[in-house]
């Protein structure tokens, strides 16, 4: 890799190359800021199904006693167990 | 469901994005007339397209759920035309950055062919109020599809209209007499142009997925009865 850039030829990065940087970096930037959006978008649901998780063992507790939980493991996020047992 | 093979589909895109953008600053030569500006058409040009070919497929998605009722596929044209504008601004702004470095102006308005994309470009922006403005989930989904065939329809005859106006200005990629790209050039903007169509379907494909997500809590929490944040704000297709 380092020899194929050292072997590639200089960019022009003079009055051109602004404008060609400035044409990627928007590209990369909206991509950027679309996964964060999505990102964000992510987590909530994340914490929207640990607070359905909860609601549903809470709900179901007093009528099964020590019984197993009632949503499945699969149903519940990674740390969830952890974050309730706090 | 949607997140099927949605990760061998994020390495694919990765992977090409990489080799693309390789091949375009250490491969491909120089535009005689150009010169180095015209490296910015690797990205702006795929992006043009594949952003009109997802207004087109937005469009179909809308026929089948015309034809079917599936909620399905209002998702699926929703989505495609969500990637699209995305990507619209994409090019409305690269366009920009090359028009200035060449022409000396940000936007020309004689041009035709930046008038008219930025007319289609429009025309979708106004899918989200319209879409927003009806309240009735199943009304609003026929109501969408319906623009998004219309809309879908357009895009063709405008392209065609564009191609078929006279203008000297906006270069053609393509030519349609007298040879065109040479083959470097050529193999540069195929891999581009592959590149940028990974990078659509993995974001509709993505965007699928979260819908997805949100859906299935939605349906978790209403059987359950369990009290919802904020219910009945969200405006997107629910995906289920």
């Amino acid at each position: 890799m380092l020899a194929l850039l050292a072997d590639a030829p200089a960019l022009p990065l003079d009055e051109a190359g602004r404008y060609v940087a400035g044409a990627y970096v928007v590209f990369v930037v909206l991509l950027v800021v679309y996964v964060a959006i999505m990102a964000s978008k992510l987590a909530r649901i994340e914490r929207e199904l640990r607070e359905v998780a909860n609601y549903a063992e809470r709900q179901a507790a007093p009528e099964r006693g020590s019984e197993a939980p009632s949503i499945p493991d699969s149903l519940v996020p990674h740390g969830a167990e952890e974050a309730s047992d706090v | 469901m949607y997140g099927k093979g949605l990760r061998p589909l994020s390495i694919a895109t990765v992977a090409m994005l990489a080799v693309s953008l390789s091949l375009v600053f250490f491969y491909a030569p120089l535009d005689g007339d150009q010169g180095f500006i015209q490296k910015i058409f690797y990205i702006h040009v795929p992006l043009a397209t594949v952003a009109l070919f997802g207004f087109i497929v937005g469009g179909l998605f809308a026929i089948a759920h015309l034809r079917t009722g599936n909620s399905k596929w209002d998702a699926y044209s929703y989505v495609s035309i969500h990637i699209s504008v995305i990507f619209g601004v994409a090019v409305l702004i690269t366009g920009a950055i090359w028009a200035k470095a060449s022409w000396g102006h940000w936007w020309v308005w004689n041009e035709p062919t930046l008038v008219s994309f930025l007319i289609v470009f429009l025309l979708y922006c106004t899918y989200y109020p319209f879409r927003y403005a009806i309240e009735d989930r199943d009304q609003q989904a026929r109501y969408a599809s319906v623009f998004a065939v219309t809309a879908g329809a357009f895009v063709p005859l405008n392209f065609l209209a564009v191609r078929l106006a006279q203008s000297l200005v906006h270069p053609r990629v393509f030519a349609t007499s007298n040879g065109g790209l040479p083959g470097s050039m050529m193999l540069t903007f195929l891999c581009c142009f592959a590149a940028v169509a990974l990078l659509w379907m993995t974001l509709v494909k993505f965007e699928l997925s979260a819908k997805s997500a949100s859906g299935q809590v939605k349906r978790l929490r209403r059987a359950l009865d369990a009290p919802a944040p904020g219910a009945g704000s969200r405006i997107a297709p629910e995906v289920s």
